[in-house]
């Protein structure tokens, strides 16, 4: 599901002016800036009460936009993104070892991971994916609305 | 006068680049150590680091940790420590 969000990216590298590693990174940005986004814009494709008080395309964009989180670290945080998406579609098919807490939590930490990387240059944003963190969850934590958005 | 003020004027110019050079230096250490961090691996701070090849750089951290950072086939970022 993420892959898809990789195919339009228009997020210029946070380091421009180092011509050698912007260039080299050009790709890892393509990559990075779509799955830290990837919970929130599987969010979109359904619709939901609990995703209602946040515009997730908007935060999709903001994110592939922040300049708060580089490009390796934005491509660190979309590997760790894929891991839990895997994960939970390890769980709904039976094979998981994994109980719910146990995802909650990684997702938990996850997120925090990602507002401790914006909470100080990205306030805004930071505070926006704060307040959308149950509305995801209760996307993710629902096996019918995860299957349709994966 | 002229010489003076085309003198002033590259000095600015100068600065300025030099100045943009470091900021993204800087911004640049940080994506990196922040990129250990989210690898459960320690560096205090970025005290140099070297271009091996696309997206693939060693590291050396001000507390003596040094660090193979490259984003493999699979696209994943891999903190190596060396």
């Amino acid at each position: 599901m993420s892959s898809q969000l990789t195919t339009s990216n228009s997020t210029q590298p946070e380091h421009a002016a180092t011509s050698s590693q912007s260039s080299s990174l050009s790709n890892a940005q393509a990559l990075a800036s779509s799955s830290i986004a990837a919970t929130s814009t599987q969010a979109v494709a359904t619709p939901d009460k609990a995703s209602s008080s946040l515009d997730l395309d908007s935060l999709e964009q903001r994110l592939r936009e922040t300049k708060a989180i580089g490009v390796f670290t934005k491509l660190s945080l979309k590997n760790q993104v894929d891991d839990l998406l895997s994960d939970f579609r390890t769980y709904y098919g039976g094979k998981s070892k994994l109980v719910l807490s146990d995802l909650r939590q990684r997702y938990d930490l996850l997120l925090m991971k990602i507002l401790s990387l914006l909470q100080d240059s990205d306030t805004t944003l930071a505070a926006d994916i704060r307040s959308s963190r149950e509305a995801i969850w209760d996307i993710l934590r629902d096996p019918k609305k995860f299957a349709e958005i994966s | 006068m002229n010489k003076y003020i085309t003198l002033l004027s590259t000095m600015a110019v100068i600065t300025f680049q030099a100045g943009a050079v470091l900021a993204a230096d800087d911004a640049f250490a940080k994506d990196l150590k922040a990129t250990i961090a989210l690898q459960g691996m320690p560096c205090s701070d970025v005290a140099d680091s070297k271009r091996n090849g696309d997206s693939d750089y060693n590291v050396s951290c001000k507390d003596g940790n040094r660090y193979h950072v490259f984003v493999n086939d699979k696209g994943r970022v891999i903190v190596q420590k060396l």
